[in-house]
């Protein structure tokens, strides 16, 4: 019989190696930067000391003095958890009703959202600008952060959601609606608790994009809302003077969103592709 | 048609969000592209106000297309970063989703490994590379270099072989600071983050591939090649059309990336020279927009169509 694994032992060994090889190069980069972070700012500029060196935490105890680390990261804690609160208080009773009371524009709305999402920012830099500085003038607050992060990821929460909710069978919502459930009850005690999977992970997901988000949050704050974002890419540091505190921020700023990415990998497809790779 | 009401009004909050975010601001682009209108004017003191009686018709939009020196570069650049992504991403996607495919020890942890890249905030990523790895002398890049000359040297010594080794010239490590190696590192560093990206859906895609299909190949006496172009590629198709799509409105905004590594030096790609004209003429920038729009818009159409067929199934 023809054998269907046709591995040979040379293969068995290679491929796993290869693979092996390839995500440590991947990885490589953000340990680097993390391993950069442990070095004084003397050290860190000469990269070929590799291990020869003594490592220290000075870079992580001096993050407040250094950069006023805890203002940003508070801002960013608060305008993404708010921006994903907004978003799914928004979004759930949406993608709520065009998953179980479909119109015949359903379709139509919903590429629609999406279009809205892949219009370019820059575009629309200046009328931005204009409006809340000159009009509303709520530029640089956290309620304008966190009005603008919701609008940018709700396409993506609703579509996840409506992705998810198309999976719970009609029946036991029309059972629900029997039963003489109102549709707020509805959406509580039996939506949720069924799609309770989904609607964390579509949670999760949207505070990552929240929390790195680069575009908004940079333009449309100076120093009451700034996010990390904005403290990183306000310390580039062209000279090369602070690497060493430079990647200690920079490892706490990734830190906690690189973590929680590991467990929403499986979710990002769906939440990237619209439901339309499975 | 009572019960028709409800589920129009759980919409309703998201829809009129959505249309007032998409509108105004994009409404008042189109406005400011069509009249003149500048942030400071000492000359002409009323372009500074946006109105009506500064209308200019199409003359931001040829400003932008004949005079503006940088369009056309700006154009040129964005389209070059964007589809030397596009191919690297989805070449390294491919190859490495085969790769990762296959069931070994610790495939877990290299997924955990390989995916990391992509949920590092783009700031961190550009800094990162930029200063510790690509820097000629403050970054790997420099040892590397380094590393590579005193290999050259160390062969020189050989006998036969040295004399070859000795017409090889010392390497100077490459600065990335310039306006077109910098667009290079900024390809370097995105196709990084977004290789991942890739990977993760056409493993998806993988895993939904007829394996009976594949079975059958294999006893009819197909090889791995022809089973790879003849059942693989064929079921990759639409993800890698998602991927190149996705990607590209992506990445045709890109800016935290080119802002911090090209600051000043000449390489922009379009949101990066709306950018620029925002610092005071309102008209390009927002002529400029309306462009990045148009061009981003051929793309979406493409994209909501394959969604919108997949929602059906």
């Amino acid at each position: 019989m023809a054998t269907i694994d046709q591995t040979s032992n040379f293969g068995k060994v290679f491929w796993p190696v290869l693979a092996w090889t390839v995500g440590l190069i991947f990885f490589f980069p953000i340990f680097w930067l993390v391993f950069t972070s442990f070095k004084t700012d003397a050290d860190a500029v000469k990269p070929e000391l590799l291990f020869r060196f003594t490592p220290t935490l000075e870079n992580y105890t001096n993050m407040t003095e250094n950069y006023d680390y805890w203002r940003f990261a508070i801002n960013s804690v608060i305008t993404s958890t708010f921006a994903t609160a907004l978003a799914l208080i928004v979004g759930v009773p949406a993608a709520y009703a065009m998953a179980f009371d479909p119109s015949r524009h359903t379709k139509d709305i919903l590429l629609w959202m999406l279009s809205t999402k892949m219009l370019p920012a820059a575009a629309v830099l200046y009328p931005m600008t204009f409006l809340t500085k000159n009009f509303l003038n709520v530029f640089d607050t956290h309620f304008l952060v966190i009005i603008v992060l919701c609008l940018i990821n709700l396409p993506i929460v609703i579509w996840m959601l409506f992705t998810y909710f198309k999976e719970i069978p009609k029946e036991i919502i029309e059972a629900g609606k029997m039963d003489g459930v109102s549709t707020w009850g509805e959406i509580k005690d039996i939506l949720i608790p069924l799609a309770w999977g989904g609607v964390a992970s579509t949670a999760l997901l949207c505070f990552i994009f929240c929390w790195n988000e680069a575009y908004w949050t940079v333009r449309l704050t100076t120093t009451e809302a700034a996010t990390l974002s904005k403290l990183i890419e306000g310390n580039r540091a062209p000279e090369g003077l602070f690497f060493g505190r430079l990647s200690a921020v920079s490892t706490a700023a990734i830190g906690p969103i690189v973590v929680l990415g590991w467990f929403c990998q499986k979710q990002l497809v769906r939440g990237l592709t619209f439901g339309a790779v499975k | 048609m009572a019960n028709r009401t409800l589920p129009r009004l759980l919409q309703t909050p998201a829809v009129v969000l959505l249309l007032f975010w998409m509108l105004v601001p994009l409404s008042m682009t189109l406005f400011f592209s069509f009249i003149r209108y500048v942030l400071n004017s000492l000359r002409r003191p009323e372009w500074t106000t946006p109105s009506l009686s500064n209308w200019r018709g199409f003359g931001n939009y040829e400003y932008v297309l004949f005079d503006a020196k940088d369009f056309w570069f700006a154009v040129q650049n964005s389209v070059f970063i964007v589809g030397s992504i596009l191919v690297l991403t989805v070449l390294l996607g491919l190859a490495l989703a085969m790769l990762v495919n296959r069931t070994f020890p610790g495939r877990g942890i290299v997924r955990v490994l390989l995916i990391s890249p992509f949920f590092v905030m783009p700031a961190v990523n550009a800094v990162l590379w930029i200063n510790m790895i690509l820097d000629p002398v403050l970054g790997l890049n420099g040892i590397a270099v380094g590393g590579l000359n005193n290999l050259i040297d160390g062969l020189r010594d050989f006998p036969i072989l040295g004399s070859f080794f000795s017409m090889w010239p010392e390497f100077e490590p490459i600065s990335f600071r310039a306006t077109q190696t910098s667009a290079y590192a900024v390809i370097i560093m995105v196709t990084w983050q977004w290789t991942p990206f890739a990977v993760l859906i056409f493993m998806t895609s993988l895993q939904s591939e007829d394996e009976q299909q594949k079975e059958a190949a294999i006893l009819d006496g197909a090889n791995a090649w022809s089973r790879f172009r003849n059942l693989t590629v064929p079921h990759l198709a639409r993800p890698i059309a998602i991927v190149v799509m996705i990607q590209s409105i992506f990445h045709l905004s890109l800016y935290a990336e080119i802002e911090i590594v090209s600051r000043g030096n000449g390489n922009k790609n379009l949101p990066y020279l709306i950018g620029e004209f925002t610092s005071n003429n309102i008209g390009a920038a927002s002529a400029t927009g309306i462009f990045a729009v148009i061009l981003a818009n051929i793309i979406a159409l493409f994209l909501l169509r394959i969604v919108g067929k997949s929602l059906m199934d």
